[in-house]
């Protein structure tokens, strides 16, 4: 017997008793539909949550914090792995061994040498000067671009350019200009300063006193001795600038990025100048960011980089727990979509139990005339993965809809004059999942594959025990049933 | 030669509540190749229980039953399934025609179990039909035809596949006496066309008559089993075809006489 004509067989059948079989099929359709917009609520919570923590910060980057020199020491110095004599040190060996971590895409040191003294100055006789030297951070060169910048202009920073004696190559940011002063205005009056989005009497936006990009910078390290006042100078270039990321963090706002070298030639040059000891002279590192491939591999990386003794943070720490949330919900709303899932296999095998003592005499026909017992099964099997099927497709039909009406709630209601008052209650109570205006349900393509196969080996395995009684039919007695 | 049907020893006991009812007792005949065969009896005298286990719808209780070279007895119901559709055919005396089916659909149920594609096999069952001389009823529905066109039906199907054997269980048994004698006569005509083995059981003698061999049955044993000689078996069919002939001409005449009494019915209401 050809499978074409099993189909044809059980298709037939299903349709000679339509209500029967609409009804069946409607309870595997609810069924299916719940599970459908459960599933979905949960996915449109985790994709919420997910833009919100992207908000917050990178989800592929994890900060790992060592304990080199001074103050940081309290932060990193009671991790675990080892006793705290052999404590896990934070120096360019220790990144190379990150680099070779599975799924680690780059790290590089973040290296904020704040006990420098000194100044970058610019405009006629350095009219124009930033406090201290605190927005430069040192990094691995070639890092950058790795880590998901972007160069709003110029050019990345390089370790093979040439770029002559003294002159150290920089990065700027978007608004690094906003760090300099006026030093001819009184440190007590407003015009010494400007800052971001500063607007004047007319409220045009007021440029930055220094445009980093064009004008000359100079750096003057300075021992800060006014009896003995020694200086060394250098001229900053600026070989690019990049684009703002604050999920990276606020420094990718106004920093002067400098490649690690320098700095930590910087860092030489003044303790010589000044004659003192800045500790670990940028060999170890407070700080160091890993970037790992994928958000899913951040927990490994994480937990490896934990295992050398190191105090981290990602993002995937927050995620996690928020998952863990939504995987909760999920696990009650999923039940209840279950139980009504339940009942629709409970449907159907009460419908195909039904079917076969209606056509017990022509199943006994049917064995009679020599049709093998495996196909007789088959048969049944067919009928009863149909309803799961059609119940699937029925199920999947309505979720998109129920999907689509519940992402657009309030512009439905406002298409048909609920007035403002409505929609404005429905998206406030939207706006708890929503935050910012994402989907409350999300049905991927994935999710609607799933759900038809579920459905589908609901009808099957439904249909197994109906199937097996019909195949036990003797067909002596069926043929005589009336 | 030996015989295409052969039982050795049958006994067949049923359990009714506590009793035991001894349906078959020591059963051994065999029916020759191309035989048309009628077994007879009185009702419960378990001509019907023979036939079920000839066409191994049921097992014996003891003793054996051989189609061809096969122990039909001692098959699994697949094995079964599988013989029957490669040897056997049916009808019955219910027809047992699926409802939902067309009268050709009906009829190439038993190839579509072969495995034949839906266009070749509907062909042959149309073929079939029209042989049948139900040309004109091939897309009704067993509930639109009446019980003689169903078992014509029925008759097609078991004949459609060719096969060896042919079982009947009284399959005149809700037929006039008249569609009893047409359904007769076209059996035994592709019976022999065929060279297809029929058992058929009846409780009317005047068809059993016309058969090659009698098995007559009397409580579960075999009273007799008679080979009728050429030229008793040849009048006995002549008989029943001219008895057909009488009943059709009768039919015929009173048609004629209810057509006049209409038309000078008809007459007499136009004149007055």
């Amino acid at each position: 017997m050809k499978i074409s004509d099993l189909f044809a067989l059980a298709a037939r059948n299903l349709a000679r008793r339509k209500g029967r079989t609409a009804l069946t099929v409607i309870g595997v359709a609810v069924g299916t539909c719940l599970i459908i917009v459960m599933i979905s609520f949960g996915l449109a919570m985790n994709q919420a949550n997910e833009e919100m923590l992207a908000s917050w910060g990178d989800l592929t980057q994890i900060e790992v914090y060592g304990g080199g020199s001074g103050y940081a020491v309290s932060i990193g110095g009671t991790t675990v792995g080892g006793t705290s004599d052999e404590r896990a040190v934070l120096d360019d060996a220790m990144i190379e061994d990150f680099l070779k971590m599975d799924h680690v895409v780059t790290a590089t040191p973040f290296y904020q040498p704040y006990s420098l003294n000194g100044a970058i100055t610019a405009g006629n006789n350095g009219r124009y000067s930033t406090l201290g030297l605190y927005n430069m951070v040192g990094v691995y060169s070639d890092a950058l671009s790795e880590m998901g910048f972007t160069l709003a202009s110029g050019d990345w920073l390089s370790d093979t350019g040439n770029y002559g004696r003294d002159v150290i190559p920089v990065l700027v940011c978007e608004q690094t200009g906003y760090n300099f002063q006026d030093t001819r205005k009184s440190p007590s009056s407003a015009n010494r300063y400007r800052y971001y989005g500063q607007t004047d009497a007319m409220g045009n936006l007021l440029p930055p006193f220094v445009d980093v990009l064009k004008d000359d910078l100079t750096l003057t390290l300075s021992n800060g001795d006014t009896e003995n006042p020694k200086e060394k100078t250098y001229q900053l270039k600026v070989v690019g600038s990049i684009n703002p990321d604050t999920s990276k963090g606020w420094w990718t706002q106004s920093s002067f990025i400098l490649r690690i070298q320098d700095l930590k030639e910087l860092t030489k040059e003044y303790e010589e100048l000044a004659d003192v000891d800045t500790g670990s002279g940028g060999s170890t590192y407070d700080t160091v960011y890993v970037k790992v491939d994928d958000m899913d591999n951040v927990e490994k990386v994480d937990e490896a980089i934990q295992d050398i003794g190191f105090t981290t943070y990602s993002m995937t720490q927050q995620r996690e727990a928020m998952q863990e949330q939504v995987a909760q919900l999920m696990l009650i709303l999923g039940c209840l979509a279950a139980f009504s899932l339940l009942v629709a296999a409970l449907n159907i095998i009460n419908t195909m139990t039904m079917a076969i003592y209606e056509r017990t005499r022509e199943i006994g026909i049917m064995k009679v005339l020599g049709c093998a017992l495996g196909k007789i099964r088959s048969m049944f099997l067919i009928e009863s993965g149909f309803i799961g099927l059609i119940g699937g497709v029925v199920g999947v039909l309505v979720s998109l809809l129920a999907s689509f009406v519940l992402n657009n709630l309030s512009a439905i209601l406002a298409m048909f004059g609920a007035g403002g008052d409505m929609s404005g209650v429905i998206s406030s109570i939207g706006g708890i999942y929503m935050g910012s205006g994402s989907a409350v349900s999300v049905v991927p393509p994935w999710l609607v594959l799933l759900a038809l196969a579920f459905s589908t080996l609901i009808g099957l395995v439904a249909g197994i025990l109906p199937a097996s009684r019909a195949v036990k039919i003797s067909a002596l007695e069926a043929i005589r049933h009336e | 030669m030996a015989p295409i049907i052969r039982t050795q020893g049958l006994r067949k006991v049923y359990a009714v509540g506590t009793e035991r009812v001894v349906a078959l007792n020591d059963v051994n005949i065999s029916v020759e190749k191309g035989e048309f065969c009628c077994i007879v009896g009185q009702s419960g005298s378990g001509k019907s229980t023979l036939l079920n286990q000839l066409a191994g719808l049921e097992k014996p209780t003891r003793g054996k039953v051989f189609i061809g070279k096969h122990e039909i007895s001692a098959m699994t119901e697949n094995e079964l399934a599988a013989f029957r559709q490669a040897h056997l055919g049916f009808i019955f005396q219910s027809y047992n025609l699926l409802p939902s089916m067309t009268a050709a659909e009906n009829v190439a149920l038993p190839l579509m179990f072969k495995g034949m594609g839906r266009r070749k096999r509907m062909a042959l069952a149309r073929q079939e039909l029209k042989n049948m001389g139900l040309a004109s009823r091939m897309n009704h529905l067993p509930t639109e035809m009446s019980g003689g066109q169903q078992q014509r039906v029925g008759i097609a199907r078991a004949f459609v596949s060719k096969p060896k054997v042919i079982f009947a269980d009284e399959p005149t048994g809700n037929l006039d006496s008249k569609t009893s004698r047409q359904v007769l006569l076209r059996m035994l005509e592709m019976s022999k066309k065929d060279q297809i083995t029929f058992v058929m059981v009846t409780h009317e003698p005047s068809l059993a008559a016309c058969a090659d061999r009698i098995i007559t049955i009397l409580d579960g044993r075999v009273q007799s089993d008679v080979v009728q000689p050429e030229d008793v078996k040849e009048k006995n069919r002549a008989e029943l075809a001219a008895q057909l002939k009488q009943i059709e001409a009768e039919e015929a005449a009173a048609k004629a006489a209810k057509e006049t009494a209409k038309a000078v019915k008809k007459a007499i209401a136009g004149q007055a």
